[in-house]
């Protein structure tokens, strides 16, 4: 579990934050916080279904599942 | 001194146009930048993935297509190239019932509004417009231009008035789409401003009210008031929430090719504005949303979109430093900064 949110946070970090993570918790949503915006968040969903090999269907695209690291290691817990 | 002929002091990735004034870039030995490295694999995918997501298109027009009450898609037009050819795309390639929605922020050039009426009188499409008063829009951008009110990560794609404005028109046009039934919302993103894993996406009521509150905080309080009409009113995510469209942004996956595009716009009787910027062919007031970035954040807002289209190549590189290290035409930003009466309180400041 530890990995996949290792994995994670790298994509965030290396996408959005340009490399500074200092101020991402686990639970700092990604929205409310402009560190993605919609548009971003199917990046992730892209990135999540390559990395993952899972498909991310239309219904799943809501906050709960994507919103902060932990909401997506969560989400991906039951995906997998 | 303008930008290009300081470029020789700007270090620039070899292969795209960043500059290292860009957010976290780093260059390897070869000056290659970590972005061009990052997507090297991706290039090599996008053919393959350019054809899922026409193929997917494809069926998903097939699916709403005449179903919807009066129109299949709505599309956020701006008069521009890239919109107007997505008009184009849709009617050409798909033959749907067209709305083409205008936000009149003031600041659209009269040939743009020609080439408006030209381009729906030839696709057949309806076109509606909506302006909000010039106070509420000369604050709006009046405070965009002096402070930034975005994240860092959306002011890597846009500047602050841009953010701002098509924020706003987002809104306004999904907006427009609950309350008609519209179950496709299109734009006329380019290649380089929107990945193409984003080009088709199925809005949710949750996603997007989440999105909107935030951009509604991201907004000064004193005008957060006076935009809150162009946002979407919080009883419609119960009322419409089966209502909720696809966006699409199809140019992130058809062929761009620019003299292609232009001639085909040609024969609607789209004509390129000699009234705008080189980064723009419809906004009166981009030249000065620029300059505003690159004196604030020391890189030209322009350059992520214009970096990707090089390295997709689908512009040059000489033309893209070009595009992006020219400086900025002073006259429009001049005219924009008096339109907002911001030259009196800059030149003292």
């Amino acid at each position: 579990m530890h990995e996949t949110k290792d994995r994670i946070r790298a994509f965030i970090v290396e996408n959005f934050l340009f490399g500074k993570d200092d101020e991402l918790k686990d639970d700092s949503s990604f929205l409310d916080e402009g560190i993605i915006d919609s548009t971003g968040i199917l990046e992730l969903v892209s990135f999540l279904e390559e990395e993952f090999s899972i498909s991310v269907e239309d219904e799943e695209l809501v906050p709960e599942n994507l919103d902060c690291i932990q909401n997506v290691v969560a989400y991906l817990g039951r995906k997998l | 001194m303008n930008l290009l002929e300081s470029q020789n002091k700007i270090k620039l990735c070899r292969r795209c146009i960043l500059p290292e004034t860009f957010p976290g870039i780093r260059f390897d030995h070869r000056g290659i930048c970590n972005h061009c490295r990052r997507e090297e694999t991706a290039l090599k995918k996008a053919p393959e993935k350019k054809a899922q997501y026409r193929e997917r298109l494809d069926e998903l027009i097939s699916s709403v297509k005449d179903r919807g009450p009066v129109y299949d898609t709505i599309i956020a037009y701006s008069g521009g190239k890239d919109s107007s050819y997505t008009l184009r795309l849709l009617n050409d390639r798909y033959n749907v019932r067209i709305l083409a929605l205008t936000f009149d922020n003031h600041f659209v050039s009269t040939r743009s509004w020609e080439n408006i009426k030209a381009v729906t009188d030839a696709t057949g499409a309806d076109h509606i417009a909506v302006r909000p008063p010039w106070p509420i829009i000369k604050k709006l951008f009046s405070l965009t231009a002096e402070k930034d009110i975005f994240s860092t990560p959306t002011l890597l794609r846009a500047s602050t008035i841009c953010t701002a404005c098509i924020g706003i028109v987002k809104s306004v046009v999904l907006r427009t789409a609950l309350e008609m039934s519209i179950p496709l919302v299109a734009f006329g993103w380019s290649p380089g401003q929107a990945p193409i894993q984003s080009a088709i996406m199925k809005t949710n009521g949750a996603l997007i009210r989440r999105n909107q509150a935030a951009l509604r905080k991201a907004f000064p309080p004193e005008i957060r008031e006076s935009i809150a009409r162009y946002f979407i009113p919080e009883r419609y995510y119960e009322a419409c929430k089966d209502r909720f469209p696809h966006n699409i942004h199809p140019l992130a996956f058809f062929d761009y090719e620019e003299k292609q595009i232009k001639h085909q716009l040609d024969k609607l009787g789209w004509r390129a504005p000699d009234d705008t910027d080189t980064n723009s062919t419809n906004c009166l007031l981009n030249a000065f949303a620029n300059q505003c970035h690159l004196e604030r954040h020391g890189f030209h807002p322009y350059v992520w979109e214009v970096a990707n289209l090089v390295r997709q190549g689908i512009m040059q590189r000489e033309e893209g430093i070009e595009n992006i290290y020219s400086g900025q035409d002073q006259k429009m930003v001049e005219y924009a900064k008096e339109r907002l009466g911001l030259c009196t309180r800059q030149r003292t400041g």
